[in-house]
């Protein structure tokens, strides 16, 4: 199966490790990875600020990266989400609407690519260590995704995995919200750190960056011994 | 009072929400109960999305022939013996009830809990005219002694603790006994009572108008509403405009999505429909009804994309799921409606100037889109306030319009793109101690405030594919 | 009655909406799902009276299930454990039926009781007022919300199942249904064959309450502090 990577500029830029685990991931599980290199950013920091037509020039620029593409694979529920937005976006644009269509409906998170699309949920890895799991928002609530990287988890060898309290909760991050509503954003972030805390667990998962940074960089604000990983860190372990 | 609650600055009123803590404490406590109150009652149902999906068409069927329904409620109401009046804005609402009031040389008005009397400001205005205004659901009148606003739509005093509420009746009302709720309830219920028994007018809001036969309905659990619309012999009704249904059928489906979205409660304990004037012989009931239909900005709404926020039953889900509100409570609005959904409708209601900052006032976590039970997109119109206060209002911070002009360059050429990918890990070297930023230049400052940011990855993404790619041809 | 400035409001609102005004010819669109019909959509009588006496619990509310026969000696023992002295009842018909006529008058001696009048106008409402319980039967019975539909009217007061400290509901058997989906539908059946809704239409789930300080739940604040149904075998 041929697949392209969506790597979303902050796995690109700033945590670039995430990209290879997913590329290694993909591969292992068969797929033949391309990564198109006109990709930018998917329009999401200017669209959620309230500059459409910033945004929109972002998106065109995706919507050409991957027109030829057969799948569009990122590892963020975010990311994705923006990009199966796009058909709302471009709707009775003449140029662009058929392009948006096309884009969203053949764009997938990766671990809804794993277990829906290639159908795997024990990818043979293994991971020692107690885990809480953070479902992002947009992963959740836009692309409704619940059980997937759950599924995944469970499967993982060695895994202690824990329910983490009041999960659905939005970590603060919100985009330009951290920055703009820093003292909310700050109050939220603080309280999903406590939660977190309260589980025990040695690693914070997820499948969004953003996220986990903003969760982590809380941590270790507070001076907590939590790392913290993106999900296809823990699926493309084996010790 | 009006929809504006407050003159201070919204940083100022997040800043006092934040540092609130019995409040905090109080409104975490409450969302933690509704929420779980309403997700059971979900559950129970089993197919909780066909009720919604119900509930999104009889509201989008119903404003679409708002004008109809409204004329077929008009008619039926005042074959029954009220009086229909029309009002465009607060002011006309006001003044034709205060011209009731004066007709009836009122001295005393009681009133159950209505959202649109307060964004109407009716309190101020029968008090010109030199009525006593009584509120009579616990949390209002809690709030009316104590000179407080409300913080929440459903439990308007969610805000306060029993010691204040002690206090408080102390003060105002000579109360002696402690700061169990059910004394301070008995308390009230007494001096409720004679206060009932004494009015010359009752006032209510309307939850739900059925147009096929005139009946305003009222939900509620004290029973104040049953009290109001008992005992005083004139009666006003004021409902905003939206708030109508074609017939009883829908009614059902409502008040079913109504009772569970707010407060987890298959019904409340009063679900009380009045339909006009009392029949002859019947002892209890109005001898005089008006109904008072309220514009008041509604229409504007009308025929726009934010049309399905007139569907709003307001139960309230959506505040009780938002952790923006859990962490500044309801007065850090400024609005009588706080909240996701108060964030789209103040600025829709009373504009943009004194409101531009609530619909940022949202991390878009979408918490409050999932759970309405008449599916308004709430996150998504934030989105779109946004748009409209950069395009149209043009009130976007100036900073910010240049980084966004400066994105738009950047995402759509790969080569800009890749360019400042490259550097971005140098030029935050100085920043950067241990592969950690603690305090960050220019926006990253308000991420570093409360939280680290790691320095950029030593190898980007797309160079480490690159040189993987090339190592594979050789 | 007066209807004021309808027309301009009316008219405005349809020109929003971008059309000419619309007096006649809407019909409520059949809708996609109807989840409501699917409640308790098999169960029985005695499943449903089942279902509401478990949502009795829920809502704070004593059950008790009799028949004819023994009704008066449940009402009676439900009234004297409410410590009730005054009692205010509506004069309804079914009252003769279910030998309610009797007990009330023969009670005469034991209790203060007023059945309410229209004769006696805000007379009622007084003594409602001082009254401790107050008696009425249930027109329609939600079992999945455990609530009693009142129609009231001149002989069934609103004050009656509000304003005494303690209400005790009778409910006959054969007023149970499903959920409030069928007391609309038989209110909107009504309407469209020409009878009038009552001036009132009071649906009752058990005793009042609030959550308004610090979220506690209060039983009992304007309305009634106790509330007892009993269900009648018909």
């Amino acid at each position: 199966m041929k697949v392209s990577l969506f790597i979303t500029c902050m796995c690109d830029i700033i945590t670039s490790n995430v990209g290879k685990d997913t590329v290694e991931l993909l591969e292992r599980l068969g797929c033949e990875v391309d990564f198109p290199d006109a990709q930018t950013c998917c329009g999401q920091p200017a669209f959620t600020s309230g500059y459409l037509e910033e945004s929109k020039k972002a998106m065109k620029q995706m919507m050409r990266a991957f027109k030829d593409s057969e799948f569009v694979v990122g590892p963020s529920g975010s990311c994705v989400g923006m990009l199966r937005e796009y058909p709302k976006i471009f709707a009775g644009d003449p140029e662009w609407e058929k392009e948006a269509n096309n884009l969203a409906a053949k764009s997938y998170e990766i671990t809804q690519f794993l277990v829906d699309v290639l159908g795997v949920t024990d990818i043979g890895s293994t991971f020692k260590g107690k885990v809480t799991y953070h479902p992002s928002c947009h992963m959740t609530r836009i692309l409704g995704i619940r059980d997937a990287p759950y599924t995944l988890l469970k499967h993982v060898q060695g895994v202690d995995l824990i329910e983490l309290p009041i999960k659905e909760d939005c970590c603060g991050f919100g985009g330009t919200f951290a920055v703009k509503n820093s003292v909310i954003s700050g109050e939220m972030v603080k309280e999903k750190s406590l939660h977190v805390s309260e589980t025990g667990a040695e690693y914070l998962v997820g499948g969004d960056m953003a996220c986990l940074l903003n969760i982590g960089g809380r941590m270790t604000r507070e001076g907590k011994n939590v790392k913290i990983a993106h999900i296809t860190e823990i699926l493309n372990h084996h010790q | 009072m009006s929809i504006k609650i407050s003159n201070a600055p919204y940083n100022e009123r997040v800043q006092e929400g934040v540092k609130n803590d019995f409040m905090r404490k109080a409104v975490a406590s409450a969302q933690g109960r509704f929420r779980s109150g309403r997700q059971k009652q979900a559950d129970e149902l089993g197919n909780w999305e066909d009720w919604r999906t119900l509930g999104e068409e009889i509201r989008t069927h119903t404003l679409r022939n708002i004008d109809y329904y409204l004329e077929i409620l008009s008619e039926n109401v005042s074959k029954r013996g009220g009086n229909v009046f029309f009002a465009k804005t607060a002011e006309e609402a006001n003044e034709y009830i205060q011209h009731i009031i004066k007709k009836k040389n009122a001295k005393k008005v009681v009133k159950s809990k209505s959202m649109v009397t307060e964004e109407i400001g009716l309190n101020d205005a029968l008090a010109e005219v030199g009525a006593e205004v009584v509120e009579s659901d616990l949390g209002e009148w809690i709030l009316q002694l104590d000179e407080d606003l409300p913080s929440h739509i459903v439990t308007p005093a969610l805000h306060k603790n029993k010691e204040q509420v002690r206090e408080t009746f102390a003060v105002k009302k000579g109360y002696e006994q402690s700061d169990k709720p059910e004394e301070l309830a008995s308390f009230a219920r007494q001096q409720l009572r004679q206060e009932f028994l004494a009015a010359d007018v009752g006032i209510t809001g309307c939850n739900f108008a059925v147009a096929e036969s005139g009946a305003v309905t009222f939900v509620t659990n004290e029973g104040n509403a049953r009290m109001v619309t008992t005992i005083p012999d004139t009666q006003i009704s004021v409902m905003g405009m939206e708030r109508i249904v074609p017939t009883w059928e829908e009614l059902d489906i409502l008040v079913s999505l109504l009772t569970r979205a707010a407060v987890g409660q298959k019904l409340t304990s009063y679900i009380t429909s009045i339909t006009g004037t009392r029949l002859e012989g019947e002892s209890d009931g109005p001898e005089e009804y008006h109904l008072v239909i309220v514009d008041n900005g509604r229409s504007k709404i009308l025929g726009t994309e934010f049309q399905s926020a007139l569907h709003c039953i307001r139960c309230a889900a959506c505040i009780n799921v938002c952790p923006v509100y859990r962490h500044v409570g309801g007065h850090a609005y400024g609005s009588i409606y706080p909240g996701p959904i108060g964030a789209v409708i103040t600025p829709l209601l009373d504009g943009y100037e004194d409101h531009k900052e609530l619909p940022y006032a949202s991390s878009l976590c979408g918490a409050c889109t999932e759970v309405c039970p008449v599916k308004i997109p709430l996150h998504e119109q934030l989105i779109r306030h946004r748009q409209i206060i950069v395009e149209r209002e043009n009130k976007g911070n100036k900073m910010e319009k240049l980084a966004m002009k400066g994105f738009a360059k950047w995402a759509s050429s790969p080569a800009a793109y890749k360019l400042s990918a490259a550097a971005a890990r140098p030029a935050l070297q100085p920043w950067s101690k241990n592969e950690m930023i603690k305090s960050g230049p220019g926006p990253l400052k308000g991420w570093t405030i409360n939280r680290d940011f790691p320095a950029p990855a030593k190898q980007t993404f797309r160079s480490w594919y690159k040189n993987r790619q090339k190592g594979r041809e050789v | 009655m007066a209807i004021q400035n309808r027309d301009s409001f009316l008219d405005s609102l349809a020109a929003n909406l971008g059309r000419p005004r619309r007096t006649q010819g809407i019909e409520r669109p059949k809708w996609s799902v109807s989840p409501q019909f699917e409640v308790l959509n098999q169960a029985s009588k005695d499943e449903l009276i089942d279902v509401l006496k478990k949502q009795c619990e829920v809502i704070h509310t004593d059950f008790k299930r009799t028949d004819r026969t023994d009704l008066v000696k449940v009402l009676r023992e439900t009234i004297e454990g409410y410590n009730g002295k005054v009692i205010v009842a509506s004069s309804d018909s079914r009252n003769e039926e279910y030998g309610l006529d009797n007990f009330y008058k023969s009670a005469a001696e034991d209790f203060d009781v007023h059945l309410w009048d229209e004769t006696m106008w805000k007379e009622n409402q007084v003594f409602a007022e001082r009254a401790d319980v107050g008696i009425t039967f249930s027109d329609i019975t939600l079992a999945e919300s455990g609530t009693v539909t009142l129609f009231n009217n001149k002989y069934n007061g609103r004050s009656i199942s509000l304003m005494p400290r303690t209400y005790i509901a009778i409910i006959p058997k054969h007023t149970i249904v499903p959920r409030m989906t069928q007391a609309t539908r038989q209110l909107h059946e009504a309407h469209i064959s020409g009878n009038a809704v009552s001036s009132c239409v009071s649906f009752v789930t058990g005793p009042s309450n609030s959550a308004d300080i610090e979220m506690n739940l209060i039983v009992g604040v304007h309305g009634p502090v106790e509330v007892t149904y009993i269900v009648v075998d018909d």
